[in-house]
Order: C-alpha cells, then sequence, then structure tokens
C-alpha cells in the first residue's frame, strides 16, 4: 500500500482581490513503503509546496483548490487540526535544508531531540526517553552521544547538526520522511554521509525528498517526479527517466548536467526563467521556454500520458499529437 | 552548562556591567536591610536643618528628620515600585508582545495597534490623572507606573518575536507537530529573554524616576518615605535656592536617584552587550 498519494491534488495561492491563481495542477504521485520519490524542478516550481500541503502548513494566502493526498488511507486535506498535529512529527517528519538555522540555539540538543518524543508518547519516561535520544544520534553517527546530547547547537558543526536533524525527525519512526533539499548547505564529502545515512533509514518507511539536485535523487531515490511551474510534467521510476527522458523540460535538466564523458562544449541551458504564477497560460507551461513549442501547446493543457507501467509525462509532442499539429 | 558558565564568567569580565550590578546589589540589600540596620524616620526632633555630623550622618531638614534615614527607607520605596512596576509591565506586556508577534491574524494587528497607541500617550498627564482618580497610596503610584511601562516592553518583545517567529527552528518546531503554547513559552520566549531582561532593566530605572517625579509632584505617598519626597519638601522649603544654602538636603536623594538609575542603565547595557550575537566568540 502507498504510504501517500496525491489524487488530483491542486492548490493556489489568493491575490488581493480574491481571485485565486492555481500553482500546483492536478498533481497525482505516490510513495511505497520503503522507497523515496524525489521531487525536482526549478525553485518556485512548487516542489516545496507540495510537501508543505502534505504537512497542512501552507503559508498565508495559499488554498487548496481540489483533489486528494491521502495518507495511511485517509486524506490529510479533511482531517481536523487536532488529528493532523497528532501527526506531524509523529508519523509524518520533516528534514530542513539549513541545519545551522534548523535547531534552536538555546536548546540543549538532546533536549531537543527528545521533545518531539515526549509530545507523542507522553507515558515515556525521562531515562527512557534519554535512552532513546542517545540511540537516535548513535545511529546518525554522531560520536560520544551521551556527552554531546547536553551541548548546543552550536558546538555542532554542520553536517553534525544536518545529523541531529535527521535523528530528531527518525526518532518517532515516522512512516513518512520529507527531506526539503537535505544535502543542498553541505559541503561534497558530507553530503554523501547524510545521503547514507537517510538510505539506511528508507527501510522503515516510505521517503519524499525534495530537490534540486539530480545527484541526489539518482543515489537515494526509486521514483522521481519532475516539477515544472506547478505541474508533474515528467514522473516514473529513476531508470527511466533517467535513461530515457521524454519531457523537454527533463531533457534540458539532464544535458545541463556535466559528465565525465562530455565534450568540453559549454553546457545546455534551457532559456528564460519559469514564469511567474500570473503568467501560466492556459496551454503547456513550459510552452515559453521550449524548443519543440507547437501551436497546440500554447492553447492546450497535455494530458498524462503513460509511456509504459513505470513512466508518465505531459506533453503533446511526447504522446505524439502535436506531429498532426504542425 | 556550558553557555550559562562562559556568561558569568563574561559579565565577571565587562567593567559596567559590574560596576552597575555592585551598585544594584548595594541598593537592594540597603533596602531589604533597613528595618534591621535602622528604625524608621518618625517623629520630629530639636536638630532642625544641620549638615552632617556623626549623629546624623546626612544632615536633618526643616523638621529635624534624619535625611540618611529617610533615603535608606526611601531606597524601600523604589525598589517596591520598580519590583510592581516590572511584575505589571511583565505580566501583560510579555503576552501580549508573543501574542501580536506571533500571530498572523487580526488578533495580532489588533493589538499590535493598541501598543502603538499606548506608545502615542503622553504619559505624565494621564500618571498625574490616574494618581489623583486612585488616590496616592505607594501601591497606586505603583500600579500606574507599571500601567503605563508595558507597551515598550510589548513592542520590544514583539519585535523579538517577529524576528524568532521567522527562524527554521520554529518552523521545524510545528512541523514536529508542537502546539503554539508550547511554541512561544519553549522556543520563542528562551531566545527572546537577552532584549527583554534589558527592557526590564529600563523599565526599573524607569519607574524609580517615575515615582520620584510623581512625589515630586505631590501625587506620591506622603506617608511613605521616598526619595521624590525628600525633593518635594526641600524644593518647597526653598532648600535648592536658599542662601546659605542647605545643600545635604536635596543633593543626597538627588544622587541616590541618579545611581540609581544610572546603575541599573549600565546593568541593562552590559547585559545586552554580552547577549547580542555580535560580541559572543
Amino acid at each position: 500500500m502507498a504510504v501517500i498519494e496525491f489524487i488530483d491534488y491542486s492548490m493556489g495561492f489568493q491575490a488581493q482581490d480574491g481571485s485565486v491563481h492555481n500553482l500546483i495542477d492536478r498533481l497525482s504521485m505516490k510513495v511505497e513503503e520503503g522507497r523515496a520519490l524525489g521531487i525536482v524542478g526549478e525553485s518556485g516550481c512548487g516542489k516545496s509546496m507540495a510537501s508543505l500541503s502534505v504537512m497542512r502548513l501552507l503559508p498565508h494566502g495559499a488554498v487548496v483548490q481540489g483533489g486528494q493526498i491521502l495518507f495511511e488511507g485517509r486524506d490529510l486535506l479533511q482531517l481536523s487540526e487536532a488529528k493532523i498535529g497528532g501527526i506531524r512529527g509523529n508519523k509524518i517528519t520533516m528534514i530542513f535544508q539549513e541545519p545551522m538555522t534548523a535547531l534552536n540555539p538555546v536548546l540543549r540538543v538532546g533536549f531537543q531531540i527528545g521533545e518531539a518524543l515526549r509530545l507523542h508518547h507522553p507515558d515515556m519516561r525521562r531515562d527512557e526517553v534519554e535512552r532513546a535520544v542517545i540511540e537516535a544520534l548513535d545511529q546518525v553517527g554522531i560520536p560520544q552521544p551521551r556527552a554531546r546530547i547536553h551541548q548546543y547547537p552550536h558546538e555542532f558543526s554542520g553536517g553534525m547538526r544536518q545529523r541531529v536533524m535527521i535523528a530528531m525527525a527518525m526518532i518517532n519512526r515516522p512512516a513518512l520522511l520529507i527531506a526539503d533539499e537535505p544535502t543542498t548547505a553541505l559541503d561534497v564529502t558530507i553530503q554523501a554521509q547524510i545521503l547514507d545515512i537517510m538510505k539506511q533509514f528508507k527501510q522503515s518507511g516510505g521517503m519524499v525528498v525534495v530537490t534540486h539536485n539530480l545527484g541526489v535523487v539518482a543515489e537515494l531515490c526509486e521514483e522521481v517526479v519532475v516539477m515544472y511551474a506547478g505541474c508533474a510534467v515528467e514522473r516514473g521510476t529513476v531508470h527511466a527517466i533517467f535513461r530515457h527522458p521524454r519531457h523537454p523540460y527533463t531533457v534540458g535538466l539532464m544535458a545541463a548536467i556535466p559528465t565525465l564523458s562530455s565534450p568540453k562544449t559549454p553546457l545546455k541551458t534551457i532559456a528564460g526563467a519559469v514564469p511567474a504564477i500570473m503568467d501560466f497560460g492556459v496551454g503547456c507551461r513550459f510552452a515559453q521556454r521550449c524548443e519543440h513549442c507547437q501551436s497546440i501547446c500554447r492553447t492546450q493543457r497535455p494530458p498524462e500520458t503513460w509511456l509504459d507501467e513505470a513512466h508518465v509525462v505531459q506533453c503533446w509532442q511526447a504522446c505524439g499529437a502535436a506531429k498532426g499539429d504542425a | 552548562m556550558n553557555q550559562r558558565e562562559n556568561f558569568a564568567r563574561r559579565f565577571a569580565r565587562s567593567k559596567s556591567g559590574m560596576l552597575g550590578l555592585i551598585g544594584v546589589a548595594i541598593i537592594v540589600l540597603a533596602g531589604l536591610a533597613a528595618p534591621l540596620l535602622a528604625r524608621s524616620p518618625a517623629g520630629y526632633s530639636r536638630d532642625i536643618l544641620l549638615g552632617p555630623s556623626a549623629a546624623h550622618l546626612l544632615g536633618t531638614d526643616n523638621l529635624g528628620l534624619d535625611i540618611g534615614l529617610e533615603i535608606l527607607w526611601g531606597a524601600r520605596t523604589s525598589l517596591y515600585v520598580s519590583a510592581v512596576a516590572v511584575l505589571i509591565s511583565v505580566g501583560i506586556g510579555v503576552p501580549l508582545g508573543l501574542v501580536s508577534g506571533y500571530s498572523r491574524s487580526w488578533v495580532g494587528e489588533t493589538l499590535d495597534a493598541a501598543v502603538d497607541i499606548f506608545l502615542t500617550l503622553p504619559i505624565l498627564p494621564l500618571m498625574i490623572i490616574m494618581a489623583a482618580i486612585m488616590g496616592t497610596s505607594i501601591t497606586n503610584v505603583a500600579l500606574v507606573i507599571g500601567l503605563f511601562s508595558w507597551p515598550q516592553l510589548a513592542k520590544v518583545c514583539k519585535n523579538a518575536t517577529l524576528k524568532i517567529s521567522g527562524m527554521q527552528y520554529i518552523e521545524a518546531a510545528v512541523c514536529l507537530g508542537y502546539s503554539r503554547g508550547r511554541i512561544l513559552l519553549h522556543h520563542v520566549l528562551r531566545n527572546i529573554t537577552g532584549p527583554v531582561l534589558v527592557n526590564i532593566t529600563l523599565i526599573m530605572a524607569n519607574s524609580v524616576l517615575a515615582e520620584s517625579s510623581l512625589s515630586f509632584l505631590g501625587l506620591g505617598d506622603p506617608t511613605a518615605w521616598s526619595w521624590g519626597t525628600i525633593l518635594k519638601r526641600a524644593w518647597g522649603n526653598n532648600a535648592v535656592i536658599n542662601n546659605p544654602n542647605p545643600w545635604w538636603w536635596w543633593l543626597a536623594p538627588s544622587v541616590c536617584i541618579i545611581v540609581f538609575v544610572v546603575c541599573f542603565n549600565m546593568l541593562g547595557t552590559a547585559i545586552n552587550d554580552l547577549l547580542s550575537p555580535k560580541t559572543q566568540a
């Protein structure tokens, strides 16, 4: 059974005049237990909004326009505030991008890790909590956890803080872990260590990794969703998408990564930038930047096309309809 | 533990901070120990308008009251007034500041507007009106001062909360499922103790000034010993402009007020400097 499943989920932002501009358009995806889903795309594509939607922590002005987000068979969007409070930090947890600012500077590290445990398991004794905290720190590879729990965040390095964040997120054995750019702020060697730690935890539940780093996706995930301007333009297994990208945007993203074997020519870039939310237009949202753009692309939203059971794409060209039109 | 020890050590090294702390400690101890050190300055004596001597260390006034004793007992009044004022300000200002800084809804905006309105009010005339309506007991004076001191604390508290609530660890705390109250008390309040503490020392200093001003204007409690009351009587009896000048009458209480205010301000500044991340090693 899927840990979490988005079904035609749409959300947008309400403008001053009351009109709602759609951002995420009919997003469908799911995460199976023990697997990781990567969400990739440029800044402003709605990746973070998708993950905040799961936590029901959308910022002020954001409105849900439709669809469902199923978690353990229940629609998260319909749950009461009290029920969602019991899920947050307990069954669904989150790791943040900036380890330097995501820990409270005036509270001891051990206290902060234990807090989530104490809150969601009020019956646990103090020494049980402490033992669990030490064990959690040990699991993420922090040396001398017994001494470390009495220290403050400023006594930890960036990589260690990110480990603390992971320990904090994993201590309640969540069914779903959302990692929002978990390695962006770390240097490359530390990135690899953190990814290894996260891989270990994948066994116990599902994972959503929000990132713009395709390397992280290749390393950590089984499935991937490529988002562009709020649309899941292409999704499928990592294998399918990395080997046979079909959407021009995914192709562009892949071409923009340097490899050891690539010729010494300038890297390919995708001209232009993600349009603002008001300028999405009625057709394909990538049409303005697409080098294969046809007239139908500007007027009609491409449907989801299943290329095979592991690969879905939203593109007129990829589903073959554009050819006749041209 | 480390951080706190570190703070104490760095505080001990800050000259102005230690000076302020010593001054505050002397005033507090003197105020607390006044009943043990000396009888309250009751009744009148024949020693009228005597300069400082062995019998009357700081001289006497025109009624024969010992000014040194009055000042000693006046310290109790000042401390009592500032303590009550701080309690009221903290009781009103800190919760309001926390809520108005953290809440993004109309509640926060309404509270904020209320605080702004309170901040624009001219305090002295209102204090005079309040003191006149409520009567001139020392507790009333303290209440009035407290009721007018909280807006600035609320403002400081709100600004600090705004800054802290934008930090990622607050977002992380929300994601961990903590309730608003828990986040405010555990995660926000502990991060804003610095500015709040500094503001409390300023309120201590200001409330002594306000109490002295009210007493000087004759709105204090005539039965309580207060530095402002001594000054008022000195002024009323032309001691400040007379020649020959009974300088001991007005000088000592003025110096006491100045020392009290300066010591608390120095303490506040030192705490501020030590807590601000810029000076932290």
